[in-house]
């Protein structure tokens, strides 16, 4: 997928808090139309805030997002409908709507933005649930679902409208191997056949190895790389090379001290 | 020795001023909360179906609920007046006064306590759930407005739903004090009849009415709001923080309810 | 987008060029099932067909099940790049008769 590559996302200089404390400092990173990009980072890392951020579901302490053209940090209502309706989303539990059926969850993008008929409708919803091989659960109720299920049913209401850009909260989280594995060939063949660019927040190796184009790493609200899957692996970084090894954080044990904790619990 | 002591008390007047200064925000979260939710009305098309879905569940399915408190309130407030009025010989009365504390206001606050229990707990907890599992983030992405889509239904639902069902505890209680004072203790049922309709006056059902529209609004806004704004107001998240939150939700529209009571009794009596 | 419809042999032909979405996939939509329920067999020509969404296979799906009860056909020529990639990940490929030029249809 080479030709005109244009950034179709651009974070510069993107700077957050929560309250008082700092999360993200001085994020810089574009994406490119059709890549894969996975997002990776420990627990506490601001991987999510920065997620957030890029949706315009919080606004940054300074800095700016770009997306598809688009300031979405300054943008006004009637932009930022027209952009979120090129974006989909699909969140970590399937945030789906306990009211209504999985299939009323999944059309109602296309009930409140298009004026398609009906038929054309049930269709659409129908073609998306056999792609995520939710096949004739459309008239479950999302209580009714497993937690691999609602995922599914999340990304199928994600991907409804053809979003051209679409962003993934931990997708594997609370997979069995089997099912993470097909999701995975479910990203590629997405971005393949619909030309979508995808934006993905994970911290399962193994899955962000076999689809990424590109990963950004994230360290303490800083980037500590952004580079291709051998970049990442060759990497000098002893944070990255730990993450890739599985090596628990180096800890110095003071046998006094841990003692004194065991038998006491005074720190 | 003295240091300790003023820590201790500089720091119990920090907390009075912190919890000071959580009330002036919280309150200021409840009116944006409203203003925002009744922006919708005129920013975009009256949400017909929803609000429909809404009733059914607000209005129609707390009807049983109301008619089993509306009767037993009728007759004890008949039991109570007719103990009363027997003593001074003007058990003729009886229809009246029933009437009167029920339209004016019994009818009202029982009527909201009840919708309170059952609607304002259930929503609560529901808007509270949604914030939990990100539905509201979700429905932010997908460019569907949350206070058109979940709120101003619900609320719109209330605002109807609360006078009506106030009127059918009224006639339940009514219905309720005529059997206790005419068909038990056998007091005339022209006198029972007659008098209420006699002493009742247009400002009393009025002020029943102005009255349980405003407790609707402050109901479903407080319940509504609370469960909204869990992830900033309470201090867990998760299943804890809900039920944190509908238990002041539902303690706060209560208190408010009858803040709101006293306040259109004084300028409508 | 634009389309152009012209008779092949005893067959409607539907030119479609450019991309089909949601916001003309309707046009496309009345235009199939005209032609079907007027009693013709169509074909759909992709061959200047640059994109097509999930609205436009829908209506397609809805226009082949209308042809199958009316006993008549809807086939795809030319279909390349991204709209084949779209057939073949819908599995619509093994469904539609798909063929590579119009030299392929006898009279």
């Amino acid at each position: 997928m080479t030709s005109s590559n244009q950034s179709i996302i651009e974070v510069k200089n993107l700077v957050t808090h929560y309250g008082d404390r700092n999360i993200l400092k001085d994020i810089n990173f574009s994406v490119e139309k059709g890549e894969i990009r996975v997002i990776m980072g420990g627990s506490g890392s601001g991987k999510s805030t920065l997620l957030n951020h890029m949706l315009a579901l919080l606004t940054p302490t300074s800095g700016s997002i770009v997306i598809d053209g688009v300031d979405v940090v300054n943008a006004n209502r009637k932009t930022l409908l027209k952009l979120r309706q090129k974006m989909g989303v699909a969140f970590q539990g399937g945030a789906l709507f306990s009211s209504m059926t999985v299939g009323e969850n999944i059309k109602l993008p296309l009930q409140h933005h298009t004026k398609l008929d009906e038929h054309t409708i049930d269709i659409m919803t129908r073609l998306k649930l056999e792609l995520m091989n939710l096949a004739g659960y459309e008239d479950l109720m999302p209580s009714e679902l497993s937690g691999g299920m609602l995922k599914r049913a999340g990304l199928a209401r994600a991907v409804i409208m053809d979003p051209k850009l679409l962003f993934f909260d931990e997708p594997s989280a609370g997979l069995d191997p089997v099912t993470a594995v097909e999701l995975d060939e479910l990203i590629l063949k997405l971005r393949d056949a619909m030309n979508m660019t995808i934006i993905v927040v994970t911290h399962e190796l193994e899955s962000a190895f076999k689809i990424a184009d590109k990963i950004t790493v994230l360290f303490d609200g800083e980037i500590a790389i952004t580079g291709t899957v051998d970049e990442i692996k060759n990497s000098k970084d002893i944070r990255i090379q730990n993450m890739i090894n599985r090596r628990a954080r180096d800890e110095h044990l003071d046998a006094d001290e841990y003692i004194k904790r065991l038998t006491t619990g005074k720190n | 020795m003295l240091t300790v002591f003023m820590t201790k008390v500089k720091t119990k007047i920090e907390h009075l001023g912190d919890s000071g200064l959580g009330i002036v925000e919280s309150s200021g979260r409840l009116g944006v909360f409203l203003f925002n939710t009744l922006s919708r009305l005129w920013m975009y098309r009256f949400p017909l179906e929803e609000t429909i879905k809404q009733l059914l569940f607000i209005g129609a399915r707390t009807v049983p609920l109301i008619l089993i408190s509306g009767l037993f309130t009728g007759m004890v407030v008949a039991l109570q007046f007719y103990d009363t009025l027997i003593r001074f010989g003007s058990v003729d009365l009886l229809g009246a006064a029933v009437a009167m504390s029920l339209i004016r206001e019994l009818g009202p606050v029982m009527a909201a306590l009840m919708v309170i229990a059952r609607v304002g707990s259930a929503t609560c907890a529901e808007i509270g759930i949604m914030r939990n599992e990100q539905q509201f983030d979700a429905l932010d992405c997908m460019a569907i407005d949350s206070f058109h889509y979940v709120m101003l239904p619900r609320l719109l639902a209330a605002i109807i739903s609360v006078p009506l069902l106030t009127a059918m505890f009224d006639t339940f209680g009514i219905g309720g004090g005529y059997i206790v004072g005419v068909l038990i203790h056998g007091v005339s049922d022209g006198a029972f009849l007659v008098g209420m309709a006699d002493t009742i006056v247009w400002n009393d059902v009025w002020m029943g009415i102005v009255k349980s529209f405003l407790f609707g609004l402050v109901i479903m806004t407080v319940c509504m709001s609370k469960g909204f704004y869990l992830h900033i107001e309470q201090k867990q998240s998760g299943a804890v923080g809900v039920s944190q939150a509908t238990t002041q939700a539902v303690v706060l529209s209560a208190v408010l309810m009858l803040f709101v009571d006293y306040i259109v009794s004084s300028l409508m009596l | 987008m634009t389309f152009e419809q012209k008779k092949h042999l005893h067959y409607q032909l539907l030119a479609l060029t450019g991309e089909v979405d949601l916001h003309n996939s309707p046009q496309v939509r009345k235009q199939l099932l005209d032609i079907v329920e007027s009693g013709s067999s169509v074909i759909v020509d992709f061959s200047a067909l640059s994109y097509i969404d999930s609205s436009g296979i829908a209506t397609l799906v809805e226009t082949y099940n209308l042809a199958k009860n009316k006993h008549l056909s809807l086939t795809i020529v030319g279909a390349t790049g991204a709209p084949l990639q779209v057939m073949e990940l819908t599995h619509l490929n093994k469904v539609f008769p798909m063929i590579d030029s119009l030299d392929e249809i006898k009279g």
